[in-house]
């Protein structure tokens, strides 16, 4: 499993790391049951700390995505599948967002501006009051 | 291993001390022989009839008067000279470079371990005064032990009591040494330092007032020497300075910012 | 003073001759934690450390190590049984080989951990017999980690552990820091300039400049909480006074005005809207943005 969490970025690691499984469940890198790494050993190959990961890990819980079974690890949960239906719609997703940044690059944006552009439509959305799904 | 520490960072001076005292002690044995052989000429010569007064005249004269046997030639010689010169001289060196040795700028390092400043100090403070009295005493074994090959003798109390006056007083110098080094960075304006003192307190000797209170008068034992029984002021009144310059040392260290 | 604290400092000042060094400094190291100490150079970083580990005396204020007073003398001898240290000069003993000096520090620790030494040995590579002032800086660090690490200590107490390392040097050094705190109870308190060091493992900081504290916290809510405010206006940006809480600069250039909150952004966006800006980003705000306006500000 491959995780790269920029430490640098301002954004919480643990927060980076949510979304990278969130990201490989949706689209089908990591199926319901398949077991995570271990804390201990994801903290020291990425030499970060690991309150953070164990952190990450119990934000998933809560949020239903991972179960941690007591002394066997962490695993992807079983109502991930309700999400097999998102993993196709995110699959189909990603050509138009591929196509749209390709015309954006055409236009002479770089892809600092480009992933500026997205983050503040999105923001934006938050604005509105609403946060969609 | 605080010991090992001390032994390591003092065994240098240690052993260019006692080896530097072992070939002087030699040389005083040998010496003697050469000047045996002036000796029939020396004894011929009437003391009282020497033409000389005054102060040199007057040294002139004790010298060939102390000198007429073994005994009085090592008090001249080695006690009176050689070995005080050297003990003041390593007395100094093995009381520099700090009781809380620099030892490389690591002094960081052993602040961190889990011993107390008085436990380091008095460690370092012990081994360089046991090192300073095995020199004080082993290199004048070589008298008694060599002697009888120039077919004289010496008597190994004699090394002992003179080793002890050697000592007492040899440690003031050590303890001035390591008081400077409190303030001094590097080791040789303290050494430095400590011989001037000396230089100036021996000079203070030559004046026959303070001669009989002077601290190199209880050095070299005279009072010993001449059958007049130890100089236990003179040992008492040095013990008490060079207890009292540590203990400031010390006391200054242990509440020192590093 | 709470022991579930590593590290506990209230209104710690130390003056020396005619300077302030530490102006009423507070710190709380939480037990378990990996904790940042930053700030400039002269900040008070390594009195600081100093103070705690008995080096030096506060001139006020107080300071606990492992719930005991760091100024008291036999405490501090405490203190140290269960503290391991690395300077910031990594000075050792240089008439000492590698070996020797191992040998020498495992004297003082009953709980010494052979294992660690043996395993650090290896994965650090460090030549058994060569004298520690002929070892580079790298290795000379490297050593002093691990004689800080095979202590059995529960807490390290770090003066800059990286600096004048390469980047892979610096990383076998965190990757030590942090595979010793999944395995052993232990707190981390480290000192760095480092920051990308600090957004890699720590997870609480403190930025002290000029003997106080500025910021500190866990970095994860420091993250959550810091925004930069982004607005573009149509014509010369407007001088905005924002009421929003913990606004901590406010920047006007040409027809971009640039807000830093330690509050969030979104109450300064609110405000911003009435003025009617073309465009208007929340972003976030890396930790040398953080430390730079922190003691930016003081001046």
């Amino acid at each position: 499993m491959i995780f790269r969490p920029n430490p640098s970025l301002g954004v919480p690691i643990y927060l980076q790391l949510m979304e990278q499984v969130k990201h490989a469940i949706e689209t089908g890198a990591l199926r319901p049951g398949d077991q995570l790494p271990g804390i201990r050993p994801l903290a020291e190959e990425l030499v970060i700390n690991p309150n953070t990961v164990a952190k990450a890990y119990r934000e998933l819980e809560h949020d239903g995505v991972i179960e941690l079974r007591h002394g066997a690890g962490a695993f992807v949960s079983g109502q991930a599948a309700r999400s097999k239906k998102t993993a196709d719609s995110v699959r189909t997703a990603q050509p138009i967002v591929a196509a749209a940044i390709q015309r954006l690059r055409e236009r002479g944006l770089t892809d600092e501006e480009i992933r500026r552009l997205f983050e503040a439509e999105l923001a934006g959305l938050t604005k509105a009051g609403g946060r969609g799904v | 291993m605080l010991w090992h520490k001390a032994w390591l960072e003092t065994r240098g001076r240690f052993f260019a001390g006692l080896a530097l005292s072992l070939i002087v002690g030699f040389g005083v044995i040998y010496d003697f022989r050469a000047t045996e052989r002036l000796l029939p000429l020396v004894r011929s010569m009437d003391p009282a009839a020497l033409d000389t007064t005054g102060p040199i005249g007057g040294a002139i004269k004790e010298a060939i008067a102390a000198q007429q046997t073994f005994r009085g030639f090592v008090w001249w010689q080695w006690y009176r000279q050689n070995l005080t010169y050297l003990v003041v001289i390593f007395g100094a060196l093995l009381g520099a470079g700090g009781l809380l040795a620099k030892s490389g700028g690591a002094t960081l390092f052993t602040l961190s371990l889990p011993v107390s400043r008085h436990r380091l100090i008095g460690t370092r403070a012990a081994i360089g005064l046991a090192e300073l009295l095995a020199i004080a005493v082993v290199p004048s074994l070589v008298l008694p032990l060599l002697a009888p090959s120039i077919g004289q003798s010496y008597s190994v109390i004699d090394v002992v009591v003179h080793g002890a006056c050697m000592f007492i007083v040899g440690s003031v110098f050590f303890s001035l040494a390591a008081l400077l080094s409190n303030d001094y960075a590097d080791m040789w304006r303290p050494v430095l330092i400590a011989c001037i003192v000396a230089a100036v307190l021996g000079m203070l000797e030559y004046i026959p007032a303070i001669a009989p209170f002077g601290i190199f008068h209880t050095m070299n034992g005279e009072t010993y020497y001449r059958q007049a029984g130890l100089p236990w002021i003179g040992l008492l009144v040095s013990a008490g300075i060079s207890a009292a310059l540590l203990r400031t040392a010390a006391v200054n260290l242990a509440h020192r910012d590093f | 003073m709470s022991e579930s604290l590593a590290i506990e400092t209230v209104d710690l000042r130390k003056r020396f001759d005619a300077t302030d060094a530490l102006r009423g400094l507070n710190l709380r190291v939480p037990q378990g934690s990996i904790f940042g100490f930053l700030g400039r150079n002269g900040a008070g970083k390594t009195t600081t450390i100093k103070i705690l580990l008995g080096m030096a005396r506060p001139t006020a204020g107080q300071a606990r190590v492992l719930g005991l007073p760091a100024d008291d003398a036999t405490a501090s001898v405490t203190i140290r049984t269960r503290t391991g240290f690395v300077d910031e000069n990594k000075n050792l003993y240089d008439y000492m080989t590698v070996e020797e000096i191992i040998r020498f520090t495992a004297a003082f620790y009953p709980g010494w951990r052979h294992d660690l030494e043996k395993r650090y040995l290896r994965s650090f590579a460090l030549p058994l017999h060569q004298k520690t002032n002929a070892l580079s800086l790298g290795m000379r660090s490297k050593l002093s980690l691990l004689l800080a690490l095979c202590r059995g200590v529960e807490l390290l107490v770090l003066d800059e552990p990286t600096s004048g390392l390469d980047p892979a040097a610096s990383e076998e050094v965190l990757q030590a820091i942090v595979t010793h705190v999944s395995t052993e109870q232990l707190t981390v308190f480290f000192s760095t300039h480092h920051l990308a060091d600090v957004d890699q493992i720590a997870d609480h900081i403190a930025i002290i400049d000029a003997g106080r504290t500025i910021v500190s916290g866990a970095l994860d809510d420091l993250r959550g909480q810091y925004r930069r405010v982004q607005l573009v206006f149509n014509g010369e940006a407007p001088d905005i006074t924002f009421h929003a809480p913990g606004v901590i600069r406010v920047r006007r250039q040409g027809r971009v005005l640039t807000a830093l909150s330690n509050a969030g952004g979104d109450a300064l966006i609110e405000e911003a809207m009435r003025f009617g800006p073309v465009s208007a980003d929340v972003l976030p705000v890396t930790l040398k943005e953080i430390f730079l306006e922190s003691v930016a500000v003081e001046d």
